[in-house]
């Protein structure tokens, strides 16, 4: 017995160990490119650089004439910070709301938000700009936040689906013990839905990062308030590309890092299942 | 269906006959509500929530005055005033004199409109209310007060609270640009009617008959485009999800050290945005990029492998590659759900002596399942409209002569966006929007309301 | 405290909505019901700025009051020349109180950015030619009809930068560079300046050498120089319709000579950056580029480093033709929604005026549009626009071409470059009748 599961564990460490180089290889990749001093260029035909250079990096923050990167990853942050919040919020209620509150509009909405998602998303962006402008709103950052938090309730089924499994019976204890319906959302249910909390947040912090299409219509030439991954992409045009290809990496290799550290933060939520400890025994 | 319908035609009946019967048989602050909203509560000693409704009403009288009234009246026609210049011989040029923008007046005209639904919406609860508090106060009841709403508010009416945002900011930047868009798929706006310079205007259903069967080889693309995207989103849907379930079980093993450390390995590929790695593998797997030459110089090939060059080698690529993108997303999620799954149902099959495989088969997947349904299918959604993987990583490429404007790995979303980029057929584009959409609505919503985890949404609780 | 917050929620976002709409409405409904009231704004202001440039003089006390405001786009690497010649422009009318603002936005994306809200764009912006039929379908431009702005533009522009600018008879734009168009790079240890001549000959050398020649014919900018070589054309009709008859006996010709270059060994296909990496590491011998490439080629050739026009190529029925091309230029326009159109137009003229041509040469090495400008040392001396100016005797401007030709173009170069051409002329004949859709 101990010992078939000693190979299965040697088997299962094998396997994880392979996919994790397959996955790690793009992002390995990027990241010797980023270091890469020649060749020069986009492009090469090697996996290894020649010659190694951390210039890469340091350019990004002392050479901001033409692209202001500290600046830009500062705008992101925020922007990352504020969207991911509010998106968390509007997401985590929603779904509180579909799964544990029963009211007569909730199947119809339901079906609505569902057929919302369906329409594709980039034909609406000049109808949006246009929206924030009547409230004048555009090309600022606090549009972005709007923009980028603005659907988020339409994302609501991952967190209502873990909702729908945390046992009813620990509410309906506690509204019995006289709490709100208010109170057991944030003292109960929220509690208890951690790992789904890490999902949402994870998801929305990502977007503003990787974000090029929507922002390019909000902020036009407002070069100030662009975004990390629209500032990186004015690296890519055709006049750009061969001087600035490897800074694009190291800029890009930087966007990981807040990204990775906010779930290596929030792994330690990802502890046991909810009913291992919950109400149902 | 027949049924439902009827009774919604019903209810319709019902609330006409409520509304003449309220102000028949209502006092004073009830009838002055139908002028003046808020009147029915403001006179009654509910001054805050009177005040509110009255607000609404003040609020959108003035927008309207303001600003909506002007493109609500022409949205008949869409505009009537082209731009237009006239010589000024005094500056040496024609002075041009700004016209009508088309898209402008349709898109605030929806917008006016849909707000304008709101306020009926509310003008409607205002009678209601005013009826309502006549009601308790002839039968000498006491009326809710501030205090009591806002309590209710926190508990027997909390989805209203809770919803009110989300509700507020889908219509804002949902509904209306959705309708603005389904609208769009009606009016002429195309290359010869662009704005400021030129007016756009209902054509009818003109755009429907042109896309159906007007134009051949348009048809086809359609269709070629169309199969290819259902193949598309069924394998970049059900191979990511069942191998991002496998891989979060194979991390959450009892005996599996170093979870976090997996986890994380497998995060920081999502860490990277896409336009960034996605670029990164198509240089990669190009013709000359570094894995032909690796292989090339392995000796296993002699010429390059035409990952991306050639329309089938291409397809099956994207959808690898795509299982790169997706598998650490469904990792993620089911992870949390995993852990949900009731550990004395396993228990209780490892007595029953079932193997690995036929848990996995008889518990976890029912189980992820019956959560995760509506995950997949806006996924499976998601997917068809997924924009960013493949233009990103081939921009449809490789372009073919025997598709209209269109390559081998386009998505009909890929093929909408360059109609409106190199032909600025708006309009055309929409009417292919809302093919897109009505396919996926029908699908989506007969799965979904068919789903076990909609019609036994209880089970687990 | 908190919960009064959450529960007039509702009741506030709209009544926020609805104050905003209202405040913000003055700006917005100018499009529509104010439309009026702005352009006779405007007209007056126009006429004050037509006296200050009919005489070139201060025009009294009367203008210095008002503020006029001007905004401009242009590219992120001209930012800072841009602040300098608008402030030189500034001097050149002290009369007048310029507020001038400068936007990033790159010339491929003047278009895309100007469509999503004319009203908020620019005054004056740089676009890129190609751009020029979709901005006056649009109505986006003011037509170049002064006097001294034609004149300047007629007498003191290359012709090819003037067609560029030109529609349906009429100039919209004031040319400011000449340089979006391709030629070739080669490396002068491997090719003499006879064997550029040719791309036979080329193609041999580069073949006995193991050397490769680059040139991107899975794309509609590049395959076009074969066909409009031998003979073909690419219009729009008086309709607007796109016409184009690469599928006759001459496109064939021209088809067979490019099926014989994409099947020789020493063939190359990709993007700039294959092409860069190739010049670096000396596999690739000769490519077709632009000015764009120039830097990056001539560090990677050192003493090598050499450009031309492009070569002659052999047609199916065995004719020596000189390659042609797309000659493009960077055009500054006049927004048709400015409020200041005559100021907007003095400002154009500012910046691409040949003292500003010659700034911009010097700081960005790019091609001159003017002709006195273009006609100095330095510029002769640059190597990749000596040959940008050879290659143009055989270029042709691409305004005449709809946004319907690129992706069959593109598909008929993958299908000739993956060796999946079959037949030929029915290949052609799918492409125009895709062009001419």
């Amino acid at each position: 017995m101990k010992k078939k599961e000693n190979r299965n564990a040697i088997a299962t460490y094998i396997v994880l160990g392979i996919m994790s180089l397959v996955w790690l290889f793009p992002i390995v990749w990027l990241v010797l490119q980023s270091f890469r001093e020649t060749p020069a260029g986009a492009f090469t035909k090697h996996l290894l650089p020649d010659t190694y250079t951390a210039e890469n990096y340091t350019k990004l923050f002392t050479d901001t004439t033409l692209f202001n990167y500290p600046r830009w990853f500062r705008n992101t942050l925020i922007v990352a910070i504020a969207s991911c919040i509010v998106s968390t919020v509007i997401v985590l209620l929603t779904a509180y709301a579909f799964s544990r509150l029963r009211f007569k509009a909730r199947k119809p909405m339901m079906n609505v938000i569902l057929v919302l998602g369906m329409f594709p998303g980039f034909m609406s962006m000049i109808a949006i700009y246009h929206i924030l402008k009547a409230f004048g709103l555009v090309q600022s950052l606090f549009s972005l936040v709007l923009v980028y938090s603005g659907g988020a309730a339409m994302g609501y089924y991952v967190a209502k689906g873990f909702f729908d499994t945390i046992p009813r019976s620990i509410d309906e204890a506690a509204l019995i013990d006289g709490a709100t319906k208010n109170q057991v959302f944030w003292k109960i249910s929220l509690p208890l839905s951690k790992p789904v909390i890490i999902y949402t947040v994870l998801q929305s912090f990502i977007a503003p990062w990787v974000d090029f299409i929507f922002v390019s219509v909000i902020m036009k030439d407002n070069y100030n308030n662009y975004t990390i991954a629209l500032g990186l992409y004015q690296m890519l045009t055709r006049e750009n590309i061969t001087k600035y290809f490897t800074q694009f990496c190291a800029g890009a290799v930087l966007i990981a890092i807040p990204i990775t550290l906010l779930f290596i933060f929030m792994q330690k939520y990802y502890v046991g299942g909810v009913t291992a400890g919950g109400a149902k025994g | 269906m027949a049924a439902r319908l009827s009774s919604f035609f019903r209810g319709i009946g019902k609330g006409f006959r409520h509304f003449f019967m309220y102000f028949i048989q209502g006092d004073l602050p009830t009838k002055l509500s139908y002028l003046i909203m808020g009147a029915g509560c403001f006179l009654r000693g509910q001054i805050v929530k009177g005040l509110l409704y009255l607000a609404v009403q003040a609020g959108y009288i003035l927008y309207l005055v303001n600003f909506g009234a002007a493109y609500v009246a022409k949205l008949d026609t869409l505009g009537d005033v082209t731009q237009t210049k006239e010589f000024d011989p005094a500056l040496g040029f024609s002075v041009i004199k700004p016209g009508d923008n088309s898209m402008l007046i349709l898109l605030y005209g929806v917008f006016s409109l849909l707000l304008g639904v709101v306020v009926l919406v509310l003008y409607l609860r205002n009678i209601k209310e005013a009826w309502e508090n006549q009601q308790t106060i002839a039968s000498g009841g006491r009326l809710p007060g501030l205090r009591d709403d806002v309590r209710e508010l926190f508990n027997r009416r909390f989805h209203v609270t809770v919803l009110s945002v989300p509700t507020v900011l889908t219509i804002l930047f949902t509904v209306v640009p959705l309708i603005f868009m389904i609208l769009m798929a009606f009016t002429n706006y195309n290359r010869e009617h662009q704005p400021p310079g030129n007016l756009f205007t209902w054509v009818g259903t003109e755009n429907f008959s042109q896309a159906l069967w007007g134009n051949p080889l348009w048809s086809r693309t359609f269709l070629k485009l169309f199969l290819w995207t259902m193949v598309w989103a069924f394998f970049a849907t059900f191979l990511n999800y069942i191998f991002g379930i496998l891989l979060a079980l194979l991390i959450n093993q009892k005996g599996v050290k170093g979870k976090k450390f997996w986890r994380t390995v497998f995060i920081t590929t999502v860490a990277v945005p896409q336009f960034v790695s996605l670029l990164l593998i198509s240089k990669f797997l190009h013709d000359q990029g570094a894995l032909n030459n690796i292989l090339q110089n392995l000796g296993i090939i002699d010429s390059p492998m035409p990952f991306l060059s050639n329309g089938t080698v291409a397809k099956v690529t994207v959808i690898i590659v795509n299982l790169w993108v997706g598998i650490p997303y469904t990792m993620l999620i089911s992870s949390g759900v995993l852990m949900n799954i009731p550990e004395d149902l396993y228990e209780a099959s490892k007595i029953d002596g079932a193997s690995g495989a036929k848990q996995f088969f008889n518990i976890t997947m029912p189980y992820m399942l019956q959560v995760t349904t509506p995950y997949l299918i806006t996924q499976f959604v998601g997917n068809i409209n997924n924009f960013n993987v493949i233009y990103l990583l081939t921009a449809g490429d490789p372009k073919s002569l025997s598709l209209y404007q269109a390559g081998e790995t386009d998505l009909l979303v890929t093929w909408l966006y360059k109609l409106t980029v190199n032909e600025q057929n708006y309009a055309l584009a929409s009417t292919i929007g809302i093919f897109i959409f009505v396919i996926c609505a029908v699908v989506s919503l007969l799965t979904y309301n068919r789903s076990k985890a909609v019609q036994e949404e209880d089970r687990f609780q | 405290m908190k919960k009064r917050i959450v529960s007039v929620v509702t009741a506030l976002a709209m009544a926020s909505m609805l104050a905003a709409c209202g405040s913000s409405s003055g700006g917005a409904a100018t499009t529509t019901a104010g439309g009026e009231a702005s352009t006779a704004a405007a007209t007056t202001e126009a006429a004050t700025g037509e006296a200050s440039t009919a005489a070139e003089t201060p025009a009294g006390g009367e203008a210095s009051g008002e503020a006029v405001t001007l905004k401009v786009w242009g590219p992120q690497e001209e930012q800072a020349l841009l602040q300098e010649m608008t402030e030189s422009f500034k001097a050149q009318y002290p009369d007048k109180n310029f507020a001038i603002e400068l936007g990033v936005v790159s010339e491929a994306d003047a278009y895309a950015r100007y469509s999503e809200d004319p009203a908020a764009a620019a005054d004056v912006f740089a676009f890129a030619n190609d751009q020029l039929r979709d901005f006056v379908n649009a109505g986006g431009l003011y037509e170049v009809e002064r006097e001294g702005d034609l004149a300047y533009i007629n007498n003191e522009i290359n012709a090819l930068a003037v067609d560029s600018a030109s529609l349906d008879g009429s100039i919209w734009a004031y040319p400011e560079t000449a340089d979006n168009g391709y030629f070739l790079y080669y490396d002068s240890s491997v090719f003499t300046k006879e064997d550029v001549k040719d791309l036979d000959s080329m193609l041999a050398k580069a073949d006995a050498a193991g050397k490769k020649i680059f040139m991107d014919v899975s794309n509609g900018w590049y395959i076009a120089s074969f066909f409009i070589g031998n003979g073909g054309v690419l219009a729009l009709s008086d309709s607007g319709a796109q016409e184009c008859d690469f599928n006759n006996e001459a496109g064939l010709a021209a088809a067979q000579g490019i099926q014989t270059f994409v099947e020789s060994p020493a063939f190359l296909t990709g993007d700039d950056a294959i092409l860069i990496s190739g010049i670096q590491d000396g596999s690739i011998a000769a490519g077709v580029s632009g000015t764009w490439n120039a830097e990056a080629i001539s560090e990677a050739l050192g003493d090598n480093y050499a450009a031309t026009k492009l070569p002659e190529y052999t047609t199916g029925d065995g004719n020596k033709v000189q390659m042609s091309s797309f000659g493009g230029t960077k055009l500054v326009g006049v927004n048709s929604q400015s409020a200041h159109p005559a100021e907007a137009m003095d400002l154009a003229m500012w910046l691409t005026n040949e003292e500003n041509q010659v700034k911009r040469f010097e700081a960005r090495q790019i091609g001159p549009a003017n002709i006195k400008a273009a006609d100095s040392d330095a510029v002769r001396a640059n190597i990749a626009l000596a040959a940008l100016a050879e290659q143009s005797l055989y270029a042709v401007s691409q305004k005449d071409v709809g946004g319907n030709y690129w992706t069959p173009a593109e598909a008929f170069g993958t299908a000739l470059e993956n060796g999946e051409a079959t037949d030929l002329q029915q290949m052609l004949d799918d492409m125009v009748s895709q062009i001419t859709q």
